[in-house]
């Protein structure tokens, strides 16, 4: 099977209809997410205004009635919703969404940016490692799934899934930082250092850093891949070409590895698809407990301050991600299974 | 049934497990009916009591018995966690099975509309409503609000499973002999897709309870209301897990734990039952 | 598998030991160590635009980034008010106030409409040049052509013109007379902070360029200067300056610690393990959990040295209703709403009984004990209501802090004295009294009926209450509303406590039952009641429907009330006596009038670590608030002594 043999002229149909299929899917998405924050009855120029009355500032009411007046004007929260979703799609297609609002006047785009290598890096490579570990086991445990220890195992995964992932971060972060200061607290690398993804003091440092959320994450993440995965192994090894390959007497590592976890591998690189997709919009409460200035923790204070163009940024850059995941996945599929066709 | 029961019961540890639980479970929420106190009422028993005869699970530093408080914690969040997971079992077996069946262009439409939510961020979008309903959000508002964003994934299971079954030989032998569609669906179809069902409620049950939680740590769900999420947040306000009242974040944490992994044991000695050939099973939910 | 557990455990516990161990010769930052650093909380989340020292607008940091040392060590204006009893410094009898870039106090004429303010010399900002009346003026002229920035729209209405006779001296010329103009250049949390002329005329090309500029690196008026900052926003190290002996504060001395640093969004539980493992000097505000297991080490400090902890701040929790939306609209029912609260609980909820009660419209703390809370106490006990059924109702209780002490007792401990008038420096002089009956008297007065055991109004509709509550970053008094509605529920008034993103904007709106918060701040030091009564007046009152722009969200309107604040704007404020006297006026009327519910002082948990550095403020030495976010937190470091110097 080659990347040659797929580009027939049915492909090509096919092809244009997925691609236009995640067009159109992008947009509602984008609509959808457009529309729900501007329902809401908060302005954030009131919560502004709040802000600095809860600050104890002193000032007095007219200025305050003038302050309201021209937040509005800069903000550019006006017009009807229909005019401001034209303008967005405008903006848009020019790469531009806006300042956002409470770090104005700095674009949402540049803001975003600079979450987004510490949620890629720290949800990518968890993402990445429970999945091939989660995999291994579950496969393991359901080829081998008589064993006393895959039995354990298997509960032991079955009974972190359920604790809520705040607690069992908490948990950990007591324990070694508290208990055992063993990692620290604050931030994602020490301070002072520049932010130079070239230089191995810093990666060190970022590595000391994270191991705390990756671990939470990775533990956390594993379970699921374990479970699928023993799921899947254990329908694959009744059927009749392994009980053949068996009874031919073909090693059972062989049987393992060739026969049986390559052919349940399928439903999980497509749930790794999913998964990658999904990190675009961050780990907030991973985030939050650990203090890593990402996507996730952006996108909160985001909502929490009613900042729409950086609401929009979040979501925007996720749907694309996870879509674009979808699609990468269906389009791969038949090279991974040829049993798929393409009508 | 009976006789299922009793050799289930006798042959799978699983099982057992998953009935104790259950049971467990079960008197809990029997139980909240019966609380001497209001589920919130304050300085109703000594206050940062460690759990003993007296008090099960301890006591809150606002003078709650964690024990009762967690009888309602349960119902509410597992009453909130069925319904959810009922509802957008609904709404994924049918658009999954009738994309699956009628194909075409309905099927397009279909899984165009499904793909939208599966691309929706479901955390933001949550948080985003929860603000916008507020003052009208209970516990049935947001299972309606989680039953609509949770069931996009799983409806593309079950159609997948739908796809593949279409191609097996014996769908297309039934087919030949003349049996009508309905009939291939629900005797030949359903005991392959039931598996799928219930490993998915039981994904789908754990993912709205933890978004559940998630939401109540942010202090965006009605907090006057006890649920496993609830618990854990008021715990968090009065800093327990640093001041030393462990016992506050540990009830809810090893119920929780408990009748989950009780559940999900359950549902897998009862598919294996339902399934003896143990052909297909599917890994489900978005998580 | 034991043997290796515990072997594990403890290898565990040796590395632990020398990772938290107390070294000053440590590195907080490549090339400034631990000893010669004091690490400071700064409450404000994590900020957004963290490029931003840009002070005069409300977006400086994305988040309110202002008190990231920026206006505690870097800014400076004319005069500053503290919160507490001050420090003795030259020229000036009054230790609460600080002529700090001004010379003297601001000189007013006598129908208040010019303020002549004399300035210190050789005063100069970090780049050598020295700060003049120039810069004053510039100040003032550019951000009254911004009118979206800080204090912008204020000067626009309020100065007609501005003269500089000299280098030192500047003369307001004001559209109306204004005895309380000063407010403006007056610190109590922050106020109009000055420009660097020289610096901006460089970097604006027009005034409204004010609006997007970034101000980075801040130029210093301070004692310290920014000597690097996290990108994310996670703090921010000022470094002092060689001159500071140039700045305001060489007043009280030469600042001790050679460099601040500022750390910002610390979660409450990681407060205590940062501090716990001395990597957090000073923390502005736990939780009362978080504060008793951190005054449990010998290192900790905090206001009280123990039992209750925290600082009262001037800044009064109050329960806010209506006072235009029947049923709140009546007296009586505000009344019995009060009288309806068992206040020992409220305490206990909230602060774990580490309160500072106060029966009236005005924080309990700084100097309000001397001016007011003393004077009144007469005036409560003698004060009666009309409850219906008996005409002379006595509702003062003045034995509610040896209650709360009692309660907490078994607690606490003997660190909760028994005698009855230290508790009640402590926790409070009285509130009114708990008393379900003459709190139901009173709503029938108000011609509500009870049925079962559930209140309703003369209407037939059933009493209910929707009580906007805090939110989740402020557990103690979110802790507080829950506690209030459920006692006013077990009254029969059924209460839901609710926390929404809109309760500030409904709020504003007047689009509420009753509100959680406070509208009343004072100076702390000062008794002038100006600086938070101004928009009281019934000038700014706005119907429900229309946004409020003050503090009189709960839109009460007295007549009386406006005489006082037209006595108050044409008064001395130099003359305390008077402003005092005003301020009693407005204290009578407002306690029978209970516009709002008044509770309690805020009480700030503030805990500090001795390990590196000690001499902080407390009960017994008040000279500064220990709250570090505020403006006046500056002369801590002047008063502060190294424990561990670094090896050279």
């Amino acid at each position: 099977m080659t990347f040659k043999h797929l580009f027939n002229k049915n492909f090509g149909k096919y092809l244009l209809g997925r691609i236009g299929q995640t067009i159109m899917v992008i947009i509602i998405g984008i609509t959808i997410t457009f529309i729900i924050p501007r329902l809401a009855p908060t302005n954030p120029v009131e919560l502004k205004i709040q802000q600095m009355m809860v600050s104890g500032a002193n000032i007095h009411p007219e200025a305050i009635r003038q302050f309201r007046e021209a937040m509005n004007d800069i903000y550019g929260l006006k017009g009807t919703l229909l005019e401001q979703y034209v303008n967005f799609w405008g903006r848009l297609a020019r790469g531009d969404l806006g300042p956002s609002i409470f770090s104005f006047p700095y674009p949402a785009t540049d803001i975003i940016m600079k979450s987004m290598p510490w949620t890629i890096g720290l949800l990518l490579s968890t993402s990445v490692i429970s999945w091939i570990f989660g995999n291994l086991l579950g496969g393991l445990a359901g080829y081998y799934s008589n064993r006393r220890w895959t039995r354990w195992a298997e509960l032991l995964a079955n009974s972190i899934r359920p604790i809520p992932y705040y607690i069992f971060a908490f948990i950990l972060l007591i324990v070694f930082c508290f208990v055992f200061p063993l990692f620290p607290t604050l931030g994602a690398y020490d301070r002072g250092m520049d932010e130079n993804w070239m230089n191995p003091a810093f990666l060190l440092s970022v590595l000391h850093h994270t191991f705390l959320p990756a671990l939470s994450l990775v533990l956390t993440g594993l379970g699921g891949w374990l479970l699928g995965m023993r799921a899947l192994v254990s329908n694959i090894i009744s059927e009749d070409y392994v009980q053949y390959a068996e009874v031919a007497g073909v090693k059972k590592k062989t049987i393992l590895y060739q026969y049986v976890m390559r052919n349940a591998m399928l439903p999980q690189i497509t749930g790794l698809g999913m998964s990658l997709g999904g990190i675009f919009s961050g780990a907030l409460i991973t985030e939050y407990v650990f203090g890593i200035p990402g996507m996730g923790q952006l996108a909160y204070r985001a909502i929490v301050g009613f900042d729409y163009s950086l609401i929009m940024g979040v979501s925007i850059f996720s749907i694309v991600g996870v879509s674009v995941a979808v699609l990468i996945v269906d389009l791969l599929y038949p090279i991974f299974d040829p049993r798929v066709r393409l009508n | 049934m009976i006789n299922a029961f009793k050799g289930l019961w006798k042959t799978s540890g699983y099982f057992r497990f998953g009935i104790v639980a259950l049971v467990f479970a079960l008197v809990m929420v029997i139980l909240s009916f019966f609380s001497p106190y209001k589920p919130m009422a304050s300085y109703k028993v000594p206050t940062d009591l460690p759990p003993s005869f007296d008090y099960l699970f301890g006591t809150t530093s606002r003078g709650q018995d964690l024990f009762w408080q967690m009888t309602f914690a349960l119902r509410n969040s597992l009453g909130f966690g069925l319904i959810t997971a009922f509802l957008s079992r609904i709404l994924a077996i049918l658009v999954g099975m009738y994309s699956g069946y009628k194909g075409g262009w309905f099927d397009k439409f279909l899984m165009s509309i499904n793909d939208s939510f599966v691309i929706m961020p479901v955390l933001p979008i949550l948080l985003l409503l929860n603000f916008l309903l507020r003052d009208q959000m209970n516990w049935f508002y947001m299972a309606l609000m989680m039953a609509l964003l949770g069931w996009a994934w799983d409806a593309r299971l079950i159609r997948s499973q739908v796809l593949s079954l279409k191609q097996r030989v014996f769908s297309e032998t039934a087919v030949f002999c003349g049996m009508r569609t309905r009939k291939i669906i629900f005797h030949e179809h359903m005991p392959y897709v039931l598996p799928v069902l219930f490993s998915t409620t039981i994904n789908n049950l754990l993912w709205s309870i933890g978004m559940e939680v998630t939401l109540s740590i942010l202090g965006l769900t009605n907090l006057n209301n006890p649920t496993i999420g609830v618990v854990i947040y008021w715990a968090n306000q009065h800093q327990s897990m640093i001041s030393g009242s462990w016992w506050w974040v540990a009830a809810p944490v090893l119920v929780t734990v408990f009748v989950f992994t009780g559940f999900y044991l359950l549902s897998v000695s009862i598919n294996e039952f339902i399934d003896p050939r143990t052909r297909l099973r599917m890994k489900g939910g978005a998580a | 598998m034991k043997r290796l557990f515990w072997l594990v455990v403890s290898a565990l516990f040796a590395t632990s030991v020398v990772y938290a161990d107390i070294d000053p010769n440590k590195e907080v930052i490549p090339g400034v160590k631990r000893g010669d650093t004091i690490i400071v909380e700064d409450p404000t989340g994590a900020i957004t635009n963290p490029d931003s020292f840009n002070i005069w607008t409300v977006w400086a940091g994305g988040n309110g980034g202002w008190s990231h040392g920026l206006q505690q060590l870097a800014m400076d204006t004319l005069w500053l008010i503290d919160p507490d009893s001050g420090l003795a410094h030259p020229g000036e009898k009054d230790n609460t106030w600080h002529n700090s870039l001004a010379a003297d106090r601001p000189a007013y004429n006598k129908d208040f409409t010019v303020m002549t303010v004399k300035l210190k010399k050789g005063i100069y900002w970090s780049d050598n040049v020295e700060f003049t009346s120039a810069d004053v003026k510039y100040t003032v002229e550019t951000l009254a052509q911004n009118p979206t920035a800080l204090f912008g729209p204020q000067f626009k209405t309020d100065v007609k013109s501005m003269t500089t006779p000299d280098k030192y001296t500047i003369v307001f010329n004001l559209n109306a007379p204004n005895s309380r103009f000063h407010r403006n250049f007056t610190v109590r949390w922050n106020a109009c902070w000055i420009m660097p002329k020289h610096r901006f005329e460089k970097d604006l090309k027009v005034a409204t360029d004010l609006m997007t500029y970034n101000f980075n690196p801040p130029l210093s008026l301070g004692p310290y200067t920014l000597k690097d900052y996290d990108k994310h926003g996670g703090w921010f190290m000022w470094e002092r300056r060689a001159d500071w002996a140039r700045t305001s504060i060489a007043d009280f001395g030469k600042p001790v610690p050679p460099f601040v640093m500022y750390q910002l969004d610390l979660p409450n539980d990681k407060k205590v393990i940062a501090q716990t493992n001395h990597d957090l000097d000073m923390i502005h505000e736990v939780t009362p959990e978080g504060i008793i297991s951190l005054a449990k080490n010998k290192w900790e400090t905090n206001w009280f040295q123990g039992f209750p902890f925290g600082h009262p701040d001037p800044t009064l929790v109050a329960i806010l209703p209506n006072n235009a939306k029947a049923p709140f609209d009546n007296k009586d029912v505000r009344w019995a709403l009060a009288l309806s609260l068992d206040i020992t609980k409220v305490a206990l909820a909230s602060y774990k009984g580490a309160v500072t009660l106060s029966p009236l419209q005005y924080p309990p703390t700084g100097t309000s004990k001397k001016y007011y809370f003393d004077p009144m106490q007469g005036f409560l006990k003698d004060m009666t209501l009309d409850t219906g059924t008996n005409k002379a109702y006595k509702p003062y209780d003045t034995t509610v802090a040896t209650k709360i002490g009692d309660m907490v007792r078994p607690t606490f401990g003997d660190a909760v004295p028994k005698d009855p008038t230290r508790l009640a420096a402590m926790l409070g002089q009285g509130w009114w009294k708990y008393d379900p009956k003459a709190a139901s008297d009173l709503l029938i007065k108000a011609g509500m009926t009870k049925k079962g055991d559930q209140w309703y109004k003369a209407n037939g509709e059933q009493f209910k209450i929707t009580l906007f509550n805090w939110g989740t970053g402020n557990p103690t008094l979110q802790r507080l509303g829950t506690m209030v509605a459920e006692l006013w529920t077990d009254f029969g008034i059924e209460t839901t406590a609710l926390w929404a993103q809109d309760n500030g904007t409904r709020y504003n709106l007047g689009d509420f039952d009753v509100n959680m918060g406070w509208n009343i701040e004072s100076w702390g030091g000062n008794p002038d009641i100006s600086f938070f009564a101004d928009s009281m007046h019934s000038r700014f009152y706005t119907p429900i429907g229309e946004v409020h722009n003050g503090r009189n969200q709960v839109r009460y309107k007295s007549a009386e009330l406006d005489k006082i604040l037209d006595k108050v704007n044409l008064s001395d404020f130099n003359d305390t006596a008077k402003s005092a006297a005003l301020g009693l006026e407005f204290l009578k009327l407002t306690a029978k009038d209970m516009p709002t519910i008044p509770l309690m002082s805020y009480n700030v948990m503030s805990s500090q670590d001795n390990t590196y550095w000690s001499g902080y403020p407390n009960f017994d030495k008040p000279y500064a608030n220990p709250v570090t976010n505020w403006a006046n937190s500056r002369y801590i470091f002047t008063q502060l002594k190294q424990m561990l110097p670094p090896k050279k």
